[in-house]
């Protein structure tokens, strides 16, 4: 293998941690409440500024920030279901499925245009990065090799909360089926909330590695939320190991594309992927089969 | 008898009356404009509402502007609405500039693509159309009548770094890297044939959908190909990605050339902004004639050059459509928009002049930044600060 190869998967790799980071939230909240946030890239971009500011403002380092902005983001989370989405929660699936999709997708063109009339700064950055690594010719960007063991370690820890805890089994309860869990007692309201919470906090904690990689715009949600849907819809929906390997595998496809295609066919192939993946394994890389 | 004296007093006073209407005029001049306060030019433009009624506020200080015919200064008033950096939007004000609100004359939108759609207006109701920050060939090339431009053709945006590139004959190569918008491709099809005029090999060209963001398979090419200069044809959000990224990988050219590197491109880039060059039209301490006017607009505005370098060429647009008030001693808008076509003027950028078509001669000046300051470099009787080749290596 030659080392342009090399770097060119060690590139796609890194791109591909930021993109699992992302959509790891949006399969949670697609996976337990079976809503179609399209506000997640807007959570991302609040997540984005919340850092900048904290960063700018008062010194705070991006990664320290990403671990902050969880707890304000969780709050967040619960006021935005109980207000927006737990009047609908009660309806059929496909029902839910339209409404969520109708009730988020407004959400986010308020989000959008909210931060749009206030946030002075309408292309934010931060200046900050890490020197980069250089392995036998293969630079790596320690900035995003931190996303990626972010994400892993993410991962492990949310496999271990789903499996190991009282709200992580009643969330696989809800998941495995709505009636059934509040047959057995199991609080689906608050669980619903808690779930969407960590979806939006964990949209936040992406938002503030995402600012140290590239700008941020108020008008760059949707656009996100769309890519990141092609990777939870590649690794399964509600598979939390599925968006990681989907992320690794759209990065790494990307990458490889504009290299030896030319730079403008890369965005075409998240949906080639997508098509490809709905018609050999509808379900997704990881994904029950049910 | 009573009918017969009120019969005429009245036509006593229309025959007096009237000529002193006529001769009163209109209460001021209107000028219509639309500013991108949202939308992704908003980080290039998004407070310029305050830039012009600034100038307006400076201008009616002194009475206004002289109209021959009214025998008397008029005051300069504004209509502006937010186009939202969107082609309809725009479209959709500048007609209703024209209809509604019946402007005397029409300031553009900044960019391209938006003047594209815009300048419409001003041709089909008759309307002087000054494009201010929109150097498009297509723009030019529709025959359009009552449309001048501020700025010089795109293609030419960057001659005089080219020029410099020549003249000191240290760069033997240079890749392009261009985002896929009016703007900058209409600059990059002009740099490729001037990079080729001033004996450079063009190593290569890739031209990347505009909303890129990571650059890792253009970069690891570029390692590749070790051209002597990096030349990024873009708007901001895209060029401080490629330098953030170019950065984290190391690529180290002697030179990188981004066409718009203005305030917030340094500040989202740090010290990955230091030896860059853009394009500047006016930078503090230029030999550029009296460049008060700049100064004064600015401060009341609290709009910094450095921040917003197009700032400069909306004054000078200030200036023209004063001029051509002046000169055509009318608000009659045929004789005004011949009065802009004849023109020729010393702006403070310089001297102003229409080509048939309408685009301007007014044009930018290689800038690099120094120690976090922005220095012209080229051409020597108005550089502040000297051309700094090789950059220094990122370590």
């Amino acid at each position: 293998m030659s080392a342009d190869f090399i770097q060119l998967l060690v590139g796609g790799i890194l791109l591909g941690g930021i993109y699992g980071l992302a959509a790891f939230g949006l399969s949670i909240t697609f996976g337990v409440l079976n809503v179609l946030n399209l506000a997640h890239g807007d959570f991302l971009m609040l997540g984005s500024l919340l850092s900048y500011g904290l960063f700018v403002w008062l010194g705070i380092n991006p990664f320290v920030a990403a671990i902050l902005v969880i707890p304000a983001f969780m709050v967040l989370g619960v006021g935005f279901y109980l207000l927006l989405l737990k009047p609908i929660a009660d309806k059929p699936p496909h029902q839910l499925l339209v409404a969520s999709i109708l009730v988020t997708l407004g959400a986010s063109l308020f989000i959008e245009d909210i931060t749009a009339y206030f946030w002075e700064r309408p292309v934010t950055g931060i200046s900050y990065t890490l020197p980069p690594m250089e392995v036998a010719g293969v630079v790596i960007s320690s900035t995003r090799l931190l996303v990626l063991l972010f994400i892993f370690a993410l991962a492990c820890a949310m496999q271990l909360y789903l499996k190991k805890t009282f709200v992580g089994k009643s969330i696989r309860a809800i998941v495995q089926g709505r009636e059934g869990a509040k047959v057995v007692g199991i609080p689906i309201s608050r669980v619903s909330a808690l779930a969407f919470s960590i979806g939006m906090a964990l949209a936040a904690s992406a938002g503030a590695f995402y600012v140290t990689l590239f700008t941020v715009t108020p008008v760059m949600g949707i656009p996100l939320t769309i890519k990141y849907l092609c990777v939870v819809v590649l690794g399964g929906l509600g598979s939390i190991v599925g968006s990681v390997f989907g992320g690794l595998i759209l990065g790494v496809a990307e990458t490889l594309t504009a290299y030896y295609c030319g730079a403008e066919w890369a965005p075409t192939i998240a949906f080639v992927l997508l098509i490809l993946i709905l018609i050999v394994r509808p379900e997704g890389l990881f994904g029950a089969k049910k | 008898m009573e009918k017969r004296f009120l019969a005429f007093c009245l036509t006593v006073a229309l025959v007096i009356g009237f000529p002193f209407s006529a001769m009163a005029g209109p209460d001021a001049i209107h000028i219509g404009a639309t500013v991108s306060q949202t939308g992704h030019f908003s980080s290039e433009v998004g407070p310029f509402k305050r830039l012009m009624t600034s100038w307006a506020d400076l201008v009616n200080d002194q009475g206004g502007i002289m109209v021959e015919e009214y025998g008397k200064k008029l005051p300069v008033k504004f209509t502006i609405y937010d186009d939202k950096s969107d082609q309809a939007t725009a479209k959709k004000y500048y007609e209703r500039l024209a209809t509604v609100d019946k402007v005397d004359m029409m300031l553009g939108p900044y960019s391209s693509p938006l003047t594209l759609a815009a300048s419409t207006a001003g041709e089909n109701h008759h309307i002087p159309f000054i494009a201010v920050c929109a150097n498009s060939p297509k723009i030019y090339s529709r025959g359009f009548k009552w449309l001048v431009g501020v700025i010089d053709l795109g293609p030419r945006y960057t001659y005089r770094y080219w020029e410099m590139i020549k003249t000191e004959g240290k760069a033997k190569s240079v890749a392009f890297v261009v985002e896929d918008t009016i703007h900058p491709l209409g600059v990059f099809k002009g740099s490729q044939k001037l990079a080729e005029d001033a004996e450079l090999k063009v190593l290569s060209s890739d031209i990347v959908p505009a909303n890129t963001r990571d650059f890792t398979p253009i970069i690891t090419k570029l390692k590749k190909e070790s051209p002597d200069i990096v030349y990024v044809s873009s708007n901001i959000p895209f060029a401080i990605n490629f330098m953030k990224q170019a950065k984290e990988m190391k690529l180290n050219p002697n030179e990188y050339h981004c066409i718009h590197h203005s305030g917030i491109f340094k500040d989202a880039l740090g010290s990955a902004a230091e030896y860059v060059i853009g394009q500047s039209y006016w930078v503090e301490g230029m030999k550029l004639g009296d460049t008060q006017l700049i100064n004064d607009v600015l401060k009341k505005a609290d709009i910094s050059e450095p921040r917003y370098p197009w700032s400069p060429a909306y004054v000078a647009a200030f200036q023209i459509l004063q001029k051509a008030i002046e000169n055509a001693g009318t608000l009659d808008k045929g004789k005004v928009v011949q009065s802009l076509k004849n023109l020729k003027m010393e702006t403070v950028l310089g001297e102003a002049r229409f080509a048939e078509t309408g685009y301007g001669s007014i044009n930018t000046y290689p800038s690099q930044i120094q120690g976090g300051v922005y220095k012209v470099i080229y051409p020597p009787d108005v550089a502040t600060g000297k051309h700094t080749y090789p950059r220094p290596p990122w370590e």
